[in-house]
């Protein structure tokens, strides 16, 4: 039978089987009745518990004499399987029969009585049953049809893959195959059915309700899905339905259990009371089960899931529900109450605790700031005393005198939570009610509560223990999120380390200094090589013109060859091989391997014709401006001890020797220029962390493929270069471009990418110092993106004031504005919304940290637009040390 | 040779390295008379059929807080490692979705991660250009979080796929956004081979994705933004054995067909293909014939192939999940989850 069905695919949750190709059958081939969707009961769904009084419970078989359908004309051979429908989703189908007419009897709920022989009969019956699975499919979720039902676990999985059967094959060959496994199995299926032999079509149904299940009679003590065990095994029960699994069916039941141990169905309905104090405490049968890392995890899933946890508004004390705040204030303070729903009152002075309308259940730790005021009739007292404004019942009164404490006249009295009482209104402390001994075993007597120690600190500790809990939780929800990004020299390394340094305790560790020294001194041979090359251009050049030189006056003195070569570019063939070496190295990629050489560096450096060539820096495109700081100094950092300094580190080129991505934490720290009155918005900013990412532009690659990770930032932070207007830059395929239109492209690609849609823009124009100085030299409309920039040119160009400083805006300032403009524009054309522009000078720490603070601010403008001018109210939900 | 002189022979030399492309294109379109499609119909199979039962949701795994990025199983497929955006690596028990490990990360920004073939560690990479290797067994650490066993650096650019050789836990593979691939020794950390970068038959833009023959882990194959596939031998770091044109985007993803005779490849074109690696030839063609053919088709983000590879499983960026009979190319169930393996 097995070589019938050819199983040729086979993956994790599928099957599929061939068309049958063997020699034709000598016996008919059962046919399947279609599935009719309509047909099936629905008392999988939800049978109301007032239908499921209707519904015939059917009851233990005592014997087969005793069995209702017996009398029933029996079929040959079925009746051997007819006691089947007990217990078998097939008696669902009878159940619904009879809520339609009570007439109808089993065979009607077959479809049709008379089969020509016993295997259509058994395929028939099969099916039937297959539809109830099916019929759940539909009522459930796929994953959980399979586990909520009950009765059919040894048959489950054959019918599921029978379904498929029917559904992927043409022949119907291998139903055959399955009704001949069905038959085994329904065998089985009786044996079940007689040995748990109080079976009821209900538990079939899934437990959908609390109330539902609480009408299933289910045999004391049985697991709620195998229905077998006794009362003395182990199990494991959900904590929101009560349902009982043995530790068979614990983990079919439960699934994954992300709230801890509920049914699957269970999953997202808040737990039973009476099963909060084992929220957390794992049992036996779990330990079994699972290893105890396991354990471990559903525990805290259990206690952590929000689900799980005691509604606030659940708690009414003094009459008003409780936010999540005080809920957690009242867990977390050092005398906890014990917190189910309910009402309750709470004197906040003295620290009673106790339900609404009873007398004090325990003393809590005083002072907490929850819930409405106590009122006096809060314990339902009748004795006309109060105390703290709480009319005492009968039973404090006795214990008042026991502690005697004068209560003739009805007083009013204030008692503190250190057992001091005084009278309303007075100043003088009357008594100490808990100074006496004797009140400690009073009463208990009176089943009253008496102080812990712990439960008296003061109104200041608790407030404080609250402003940690508060300032941790906001901790977490508020990391605001900064990317920063700009084209490759634009200016975002410098700031990123600017704010490093400006933020951080510790700008730079150990190793990033390492990784700093490494990446500095990895650049400074990159432009010793640069200017090496320079050399061999400079000398091929001024040959060429010696040559044309030596053309020129041919006929003149004749000089040899030689001389005439040396140049004062050239150099010695030590050097020239070492220069060789280093481009060899540059080539591989391999540094490291020439560290550090710096004898023969500074030999180069020393060198007449590297300092010429130096001395014509400014022709050498490829070298950045930044190549003189270092290469000034370049025999000093190509030594080993060397250690950057901080103004090294900012000059350097990149934070990472890997383009990595970078990202840093800060605080703002609370301005000290705000003088004596730090005001409360800054205060809150302290709260506040920051994280500053900064993504290399080279790793965004054509179409900026992963920006989609950074879809939690709070702004963009792009960076463009002022001078990048003049300076030309060639990509991989030899194509100059500007690289200002560069950064023009790269901010067009980030301000459109569907990530950053709602997220605010602020552009950073840096090197504005450079601007400065560029900005004569070379105009404004050498960038074609520029061509329309015309200054209006003020008069006296040149004219200062007295001191020197110009007058009006400067033609750096004005060509700052102008790209702002230009920017701005590009954005809103593309957006529709505004740009952020500030401008910044990397290597100047004031201007980074107004850039960032503006930064800051924008984010702040945001979430007041996002809440919508009730900034008030998201300020409300703060620690209260704030509020007074 | 001046320079002008040397630009002018490089750009003869590109012409004519594009006319031979061109040529060999148009060639193996002539060659290529047939597509699996075609030969599958006319040997008159018919496609998988199955209804939307057949396809069910086993597990879902509940844990983590930001966008899951990648999964990977163990070989024997009882443990899934999965890294998200909210800076975790979860270890789980595919069997039971109970969380064995969750690995916080130094960089949240991780992209991919990877079992190693004995189960004990994993690996992951992202935008800090590194690899890190966590060994499952070792303590943890005050806080609770497992301590990095291996870090490994050298990429010049992020690391966007990475997976262990099948038959040798030490060796590791990465594919990374500065166009190369490396092969690794993980137990020294050391580069062992890298494939790509100067060498001119590497990729010319950022590696998306690598993936390893499972008949032959000598061989692997990797899926670049340059829109090409290229196949390597790791025995031969210095040229790709075969270059696989025929996308039209960035190729997001790679995948080997289960016999390691053929990969499919995702792309941004919004096809999935399936590539010959023996002859080179571009197999069969999947993608959605758009009634509106319009700008935004919605971008293969990720294949998978079941384990007969009868059937492909493509996730696309709109959040559908495809599956292709790989003999047929017609598409037969789709869902909407962001990743299928």
């Amino acid at each position: 039978m097995n070589r019938l069905l050819t199983v040729v695919e086979e993956a994790a949750d599928y099957s599929f089987a061939v068309e049958y190709n063997g020699p034709p059958l000598p016996y008919e081939i059962p046919r399947a009745v279609p599935i009719d969707v309509n047909r099936i009961p629905l008392a999988a769904v939800a049978p109301p518990s007032a239908v499921l009084s209707d519904l015939p419970v059917v009851h233990p078989l005592p014997s087969p004499s005793t069995f209702p359908f017996k009398k029933r004309p029996p079929l040959p051979a079925p009746t051997l399987i007819l006691p089947v429908p007990a217990a078998s989703p097939t008696s669902v189908i009878e159940n619904h029969d009879d809520m339609d007419g009570p007439d109808a009897d089993v065979s009607g709920a077959l479809g049709s009585s008379g089969f020509p022989d016993i295997s259509t009969e058994l395929s028939e019956v099969v099916e039937s049953s297959g539809a109830v699975g099916f019929s759940d499919d539909l009522g459930y979720d796929a994953t959980s049809s399979n586990e909520m039902v009950p009765n059919r676990l040894s048959t489950d999985s054959a019918l599921s893959s029978e379904l498929s059967f029917r559904s992927s094959a043409s022949g119907g060959e291998d139903e055959a195959v399955a009704t001949q496994a069905k038959r085994a199995l329904l065998v089985t299926f009786r044996e079940s059915g007689q040995s748990g032999d109080s079976m009821s079509p209900a538990i079939g149904l899934p437990l959908r309700t609390r109330s539902e299940e609480l009408e299933m009679p289910i045999k004391r003590g049985a697991c709620y899905r195998c229905l077998k065990g006794s009362r003395f095994t182990e199990k494991e029960s959900c904590l929101a339905c009560d349902a009982k699994y043995c530790s068979g069916c614990v983990l079919r039941v439960m699934g994954s259990m992300p709230e801890g141990r509920k049914c699957v169905s269970c999953i997202g309905f808040p737990i039973l009371e009476s099963n909060r104090e084992r929220l957390g405490k794992s049992s036996r049968v779990l330990k079994r089960l699972l290893s105890s890392r396991e354990v471990q995890l559903v525990m805290k899933a259990e206690k952590d899931c929000e689900t799980n946890q005691l509604r606030p508004e659940d708690v009414c004390v003094n009459g008003k529900k409780l936010t999540l705040e005080e809920m957690a204030l009242l867990k977390s303070c050092s005398c906890p109450p014990k917190l189910k729903p309910g009402l309750y009152w709470y004197d906040k002075v003295s620290g009673y605790w106790g339900k609404e309308g009873h007398k004090p259940d325990r003393i809590i730790t005083p002072h907490l700031n929850v819930g409405g005021t106590l009122m006096p009739n809060a314990s339902n007292g009748n004795t006309g005393i109060l105390i703290n404004g709480r009319e005492i019942t009968k039973i404090e009164l006795q214990m008042l005198k026991w502690a005697g404490v004068h209560c003739a006249g009805s007083p009013h009295f204030w008692l503190n939570a250190d057992g001091t009482y005084l009278e309303e209104g007075q100043k003088n402390i009357k008594g100490q009610i808990w100074g006496k001994p004797i009140m400690k075993l009073l009463c208990p007597v009176l089943s009253l509560p008496f102080p812990s120690k712990a439960a008296n600190p003061s109104g200041e500790e608790v407030n404080k223990l609250f402003d940690r809990a508060g300032s941790e939780c906001f901790d977490v929800k508020a990391l605001q999120k900064l990317l920063l990004v700009g084209h490759h020299g634009s200016g975002t390394s410098t700031i990123f380390k600017q704010a490093k340094f400006l933020y951080r305790s510790v700008p730079f560790t150990e190793d990033e200094r390492q990784d700093i020294k490494l990446m500095i001194q990895t650049s400074i041979y990159n432009y010793l090589l640069i200017l090496l090359e320079g050399r061999e251009w400079f000398e091929e050049e001024s040959l060429n013109e010696q040559r044309e030189n030596q053309q020129l006056d041919s006929s003149g003195d004749v000089i040899s060859d030689k001389q005439k070569k040396a140049t004062e570019f050239s150099i010695s063939p030590q050097l020239k091989a070492f220069s060789d070496c280093l481009l060899k190295v540059v080539a591989s990629g391999k540094l490291e391997d020439i560290f550090p050489n710096t004898p023969l560096v500074e030999e180069l450096w020393n060198d007449s014709a590297i300092q010429a060539t130096y001395m014509r820096l400014n022709e050498l495109q490829l070298l950045p401006s930044i190549a003189s700081y270092f290469l000034k100094r370049v025999v000093d950092i190509s030594r080993f001890e060397y250690v950057p300094s901080d103004i090294d580190i900012l000059y350097a080129d990149g934070v990472t020797s890997s383009d990595a991505l970078a990202y840093t934490e800060f605080h703002f720290p609370p301005l000290s220029c705000a003088g004596s009155s730090i005001d409360d918005d800054d205060q809150q900013e302290t709260l506040f962390r920051y994280q500053l990412i900064r993504v290399h532009s080279k790793g965004l690659g054509e179409n900026c493929k992963w920006l989609d990770m950074f879809d939690e930032v709070q702004i963009v932070v792009f960076c463009v270069a002022m001078t990048d207007y003049d300076e030309y830059h060639e990509d991989s395929n030899g194509v100059v471009m500007n690289k200002m239109m560069e950064s023009r492209r790269l901010f067009e690609c980030i301000a459109s990418h569907p990530t950053f849609e709602q997220k605010d823009f602020l552009l950073i124009l840096s090197k504005f110092d450079l601007l400065e100085q560029k900005i004569d030299m070379s105009p404004l409309t050498s960038c074609e993106w520029f061509d329309d920039y015309s200054p209006v040119v003020s008069r006296h160009p040149q004219s200062k004031t007295s001191r020197g400083v110009p007058i009006g805006a400067t033609k750096a300032q004005q060509a700052f504005h102008y790209i702002a403009v230009k920017f701005k524009r590009l954005f809103f054309s593309m957006t529709g919304r505004k740009l952020y522009v500030v401008q910044a000078n990397g290597l100047n720490s004031d201007s980074v940290n107004a850039a960032l603070r503006y930064a800051r601010e924008i984010t702040k403008w945001e979430e007041d637009r996002l809440v919508g001018g009730t900034v008030d109210s998201m300020y409300s939900i703060e620690p209260s040390s704030f509020s007074h | 040779m001046s320079f002008s002189e040397l630009k002018d022979r490089h750009v003869a030399a590109t012409a004519m390295v594009n006319t031979l492309r061109d040529r060999l294109n148009q060639k193996r379109q002539q060659l290529l008379d047939t597509d699996v499609a075609g030969y599958a119909k006319s040997q008159g199979r018919t496609a998988v059929n199955f209804s939307s039962t057949d396809l069910v949701c086993c597990r879902t795994l509940q844990g983590h807080t930001g966008k899951v990025y990648s999964l990977d199983w163990t070989p024997e497929k009882n443990r899934i490692v999965s890294a998200s955006q909210d800076g975790r690596l979860i270890i789980w028990n595919a069997l039971t979705s109970q969380k064995t490990h969750a690995i916080k990360l130094p960089c949240a920004w991780v992209m991919t991660c990877s079992f190693a073939p004995n189960g004990y560690s994993v690996a992951c990479g992202g935008l800090d250009s590194e690899c890190s290797i966590f060994n499952l067994n070792s303590q943890v650490d005050r806080d609770g979080n497992l301590p990095v066993s291996r870090v490994l650096t050298g990429h010049k650019g992020y690391v966007s796929s990475c997976e262990f050789v099948r038959d040798q836990d030490t060796r590791l593979i990465t594919g990374s956004g500065d166009q190369t691939c490396v092969l690794w020794d993980v137990t020294t950390g050391q580069r062992i081979s890298v494939f790509g970068g100067e060498f001119p038959s590497g990729h010319t833009s950022d590696v998306l994705s690598i993936s390893i023959n499972s008949s032959n882990s000598n061989m692997f194959v990797s899926g670049s933004c340059d829109a090409t596939a290229r196949l390597w031998d790791t025995r031969i770091a210095s040229r790709a054995i075969r270059t696989y044109h025929g996308h039209h985007g960035d190729v997001n993803t790679v995948k080997f067909f289960p016999d390691g005779q053929r990969f499919g490849t995702g792309s941004d074109d919004g096809t999935c293909r399936l590539f010959d690696m023996r002859t080179g030839h571009q197999l069969q063609v999947y993608s959605q014939q758009q009634a509106n053919n319009d700008q935004d088709v919605p971008i293969v983000t990720s294949i998978a192939f079941s384990i007969s590879g009868r059937l492909l499983f493509a996730g696309y960026s709109n959040g559908d999940c495809y599956v292709w009979d790989t003999l047929l190319a017609e598409i037969w169930a789709f869902g909407g989850h962001r990743k299928v393996i």
